[in-house]
């Protein structure tokens, strides 16, 4: 009898310990995924495409980060919105317009609109790292894709999360590339799409040179974003991520 | 003297009735006169008084209490402490029946497809059910049940906007304390119905507690809504509390709304203006058939003077019997009136026209209000000046030459 009972107390903890262990290893995944995307620093080129059914445009930009909160952009082609760019710290977001001289605070209210008149929200860009604290992860199924490891997860916002999708379906290879994120409403419909392209290794990180984020409804409408240069572990000037860096650039 | 009064009510009663078709035709036209003007006077007063109750019911009470600035720039730095001496001390008051405090700001609600500027209201359900209409409206789930529900309650047009529906999930954004963008999910636990489509647009329900935590605030309140025992008693409190504290503003719900009050101001000079064209129809119509019946009867009343009659008697006679006419005319026209009231029960039903109607932010169904100001004046105006037509044909007929009338053919 004691046997027995000590048999279903050392199953029950078990089977606890494999459950959060699962647990932790999806967050876990997710975690490194977006350090290594992100890297600890970094300066990138890249250009972004927005396509539409009568009319596509390209834009040339610099991006510079710095760990998980901070993060400048600013637009260096066409020559109407050279110049122009976004600053995030934490939750802030700034937008500068050249043509004005003016930097704008995005507020709330317009956190939901798109950024730069593409495909990717004001939020897609501001709060890429929620995904680690507002979500319970968990690992659906391993697969090999292309001879890689593949890890499929599922990621459902807490109650409380500020966030408006149902779940959301993130595909990772074992080099922590985000492959493929998927937005689902909260009647399981799929809204939008990011899928991730051209894995290349860069120092000893691999990260995808082409991004792609496309609605469910539009299959007409995507927009592209290639990435041409990219170095880790840069050293930046004190100033970088200030509000006067973003108005003028130095 | 008595004898002769009776004498002379016989006589204008009876030559009232001598052309019959006549009278009863100018009857009608009283009779009809009167009764648009109440009845008219009583769909005013009842669209009057709808806006009224739904606007006290709307979130607005009798009586507000705000930051001094608040109505000036409604956002979250203009709140006031609820809970200190002063306003405990107000709430006192034994006139205040009911109250509510509220976090009222602006905020922005995002669903997986739509977003929506709109009004957040933080508040503690048991207060706010009997202060205003949500507690009533909930149609679909249920209302908040704690201060800490975690839930939000929506309108019906508000989640059609954002294709949301009872159960989902949405995201609330306003700006915290701090002036930084405070956010949270929450899950759609009831649905309300309001009357007018722009309540549901504009207004959202969550738990106090949760709107404080997320919000940072603590112990801070954007107004208070006081419901007193009786509307009468709002001036007096309010001027009681005028200056009560500095950090604070008491004020009226009319003044909330001055949209409002200067409905009900135009709506009592137009009434009246209504009441004086609707009798000067009627005026003419009395004067004619008098002076006709005057004409008719001129070698009468020549015969009456040539027999001995004082003009006096031959122009009270003719007046008694405008005066007769137009008593006749109220008598019913206020019993018609009275009845075609009653008949529409509740009120009519306008919803063919609900889109212009809920641009001036009234409800599809309209009551009747009779009040006995307004049927005082309607009877009245119609009394008093009906009574002064009447003097002109009798004044005419009490002016006859004798010699003159008996001649006349």
């Amino acid at each position: 009898m004691r046997h027995l009972v000590i048999q279903i107390f050392s199953f029950l903890l078990l089977f606890h310990l494999a459950v959060s262990s699962q647990a932790e290893t999806a967050a876990q995944l997710i975690r490194q995924a977006m350090d290594n995307y992100r890297g600890l620093s970094s300066y990138s080129e890249a250009s972004m495409t927005i396509h539409r059914p009568d009319w596509e445009r390209v834009m040339s930009m610099k991006v510079w980060t710095q760990g998980l909160d901070k993060s400048l952009v600013r637009i260096t082609a066409p020559i109407k919105d050279k110049n122009g760019g976004s600053l995030l710290i934490g939750d802030n977001m700034w937008s500068y317009a050249p043509k004005i001289n003016r930097v704008i605070k995005i507020p709330s209210s317009m956190s939901n609109q798109s950024w730069m008149g593409s495909d990717f929200s004001n939020n897609d860009i501001a709060r890429a790292d929620e995904i680690i604290n507002n979500y319970t992860h968990t690992l659906l199924e391993t697969k090999k894709i292309n001879n890689r490891l593949t890890y499929i997860i599922q990621s459902v916002p807490n109650e409380d999360a500020p966030v408006v999708w149902g779940k959301e379906i993130i595909t990772i290879n074992d080099h922590y590339v985000l492959l493929k994120h998927e937005f689902y409403d909260q009647d399981n419909i799929l809204i939008k799409t990011l899928t991730a392209s051209e894995i290349k290794k860069v120092g000893d990180k691999y990260i995808s040179l082409k991004q792609r984020m496309q609605k469910t409804d539009h299959a007409n409408e995507w927009t592209e974003v290639v990435t041409t240069v990219v170095k880790f572990n840069v050293t930046f000037n004190k100033n970088t991520f200030t509000l006067s860096n973003l108005r003028n650039p130095r | 003297m008595i004898n002769s009064i009776r004498l002379i009510f016989a006589l204008s009663w009876r030559n009232l009735w001598r052309n019959k078709r006549r009278t009863l035709i100018i009857l009608f036209a009283i009779i009809l006169g009167v009764w648009a003007m109440i009845v008219t006077a009583a769909f005013m007063r009842g669209m009057v008084f709808q806006m009224l109750e739904d606007t006290v019911d709307n979130l607005a009470g009798h009586v507000q209490i705000h930051h001094p600035q608040y109505l000036d720039d409604p956002v979250i730095d203009n709140s006031f402490n609820p809970q200190s001496a002063a306003v405990s001390k107000l709430l006192q008051d034994p006139r205040i029946a009911l109250s509510s405090t509220r976090i009222r700001l602006a905020a922005v609600i995002v669903s997986e497809r739509e977003s929506s500027g709109i009004t957040m209201l933080g508040i503690d359900p048991a207060q706010e059910s009997k202060v205003s209409f949500i507690g009533r409206s909930v149609v679909e789930g249920r209302f908040l049940d704690s201060t800490s529900d975690n839930g939000i309650v929506i309108g019906k047009a508000l989640a059609d906007k954002l294709q949301t529906r009872l159960g989902k999930r949405i995201v609330l954004m306003s700006q915290d304390i701090n002036n930084e963008i405070a956010d949270r999910g929450f899950r759609i636990v009831g649905i309300f119905d309001a009357p007018l489509d722009p309540t549901e647009k504009s207004f959202i329900f969550i738990a106090k507690d949760n709107a404080e935590k997320m919000l940072g605030l603590k112990n801070k309140a954007s107004e208070i809504v006081l419901r007193l025992h009786n509307t009468d008693m709002v001036n007096s409190l309010v001027n009681d509390y005028a200056q009560f504290d500095k950090n604070i503003d008491v004020m009226s719900w009319l003044k909330a709304e001055p949209y409002l009050e200067m409905m009900i101001e135009l709506m009592d000079s137009s009434m009246f203006i209504w009441y004086l064209i609707v009798f000067l129809a009627m005026a003419f119509g009395i004067i004619n058939t008098l002076l006709m019946a005057v004409f008719e009867r001129t070698r009468e009343f020549g015969l009456f003077q040539a027999l001995g009659q004082k003009p006096g008697f031959i122009l009270f006679q003719v007046w008694l019997e405008a005066v007769l006419m137009i008593i006749v005319g109220l008598v019913i026209g206020n019993i018609l009136s009275w009845l075609s009231v009653l008949a529409t029960g509740d009120g009519i039903d306008v919803s063919v026209f609900a889109r212009g109607m809920e641009m001036l932010n009234m409800s599809n169904i309209i009551p009747f209000v009779i009040t006995f100001d307004d049927l005082i004046v309607a009877n009245l105006t119609v009394a008093i000046l009906g009574m002064l037509t009447g003097l002109y044909p009798a004044w005419r007929a009490s002016r006859l030459v004798p010699a003159h009338a008996i001649t006349r053919i």
